[in-house]
């Protein structure tokens, strides 16, 4: 970051350290346990959201 | 990918941001499994907005079982014919699917180096999805580098006009338990990536 942002940086992330974000904490288990379960074939650079159940049924739905 | 994470140098709290997208992603892509509910009623809050999200989250968690959680998922997004809620940028802004937000979002993406995988079918512009991609680009996952502009750019484009929106809607959603302590969680932390971006 460029040194004349250094003092917007530090404002804001100060800001976010009281902002509580802390408190989400255990989430590498999760990301672990998703990736372990859903690691068919993972794509270079893509994200790996999955069509979930609920656009299925609308896609169904919607007749497409 | 391992030059862009050096080369962003990812704070503590912006680590943390990932962190919490990346439960919101998590949890809103499908019901929580055991092991999640456990991880979540192990956390702990403090007094702030998020905080107070997270101890809600954590005391509920732990009082669900992974049925409830799930019929709760299917009584919110899925449902008999439609959902209670519909989860989708486009559908918030436009008020329906596939509209111009889905399309301004796929330009990004591919600027950004981020695909969806070949085996997905849903539109983008899914919350989950797109708490996945927020969390990928805090985290230097994809071919573009994000800096904390093009972090700003992507949420106040995508995330911002909808989402506090959508997370306030799920915690008031007459089938949510579990998934009110997600809304109230998402719509916290709305708030506070909106004044931490304003800083930027």
């Amino acid at each position: 970051m460029a040194k004349g942002n250094d003092k917007v940086a530090t404002g804001r992330r100060d800001f976010l350290k009281l902002a509580g974000v802390s408190a989400v904490t255990g989430t590498a288990a999760i990301a672990a346990g998703s990736a372990g379960a859903e690691a068919a074939a993972p794509v270079e650079g893509a994200a790996g959201y999955r069509e979930t159940d609920h656009v299925k049924t609308y896609y169904k739905l919607a007749g497409f | 990918m391992g030059e862009a994470r050096l080369a962003l140098q990812i704070t503590e709290e912006d680590m943390l941001r990932a962190n919490v997208y990346r439960l919101l992603a998590h949890a809103l892509r499908a019901g929580p499994s055991r092991a999640d509910l456990d991880t979540f009623a192990g956390m702990t809050g403090d007094d702030t907005p998020i905080g107070k999200a997270v101890a809600a989250l954590a005391r509920v968690s732990s009082g669900t079982t992974p049925e409830e959680a799930a019929r709760e998922f299917h009584d919110l997004f899925i449902g008999v014919g439609r959902g209670e809620l519909v989860p989708y940028g486009s559908y918030y802004i436009t008020g329906f699917l596939n509209e111009k937000p889905l399309a301004r979002l796929r330009n990004d993406m591919a600027r950004l180096g981020i695909a969806r995988r070949d085996d997905v079918s849903e539109p983008e512009d899914n919350i989950a999805a797109l708490c996945e991609m927020m969390a990928g680009l805090i985290m230097g996952d994809f071919d573009g580098a994000a800096d904390l502009t093009e972090q700003k750019r992507f949420f106040n484009a995508h995330i911002g006009p909808w989402a506090k929106t959508f997370f306030t809607d799920l915690e008031g959603a007459r089938s949510s338990v579990f998934y009110a302590c997600i809304g109230q969680l998402g719509a916290a932390f709305m708030d506070v990536e909106e004044q931490a971006f304003s800083m930027v």
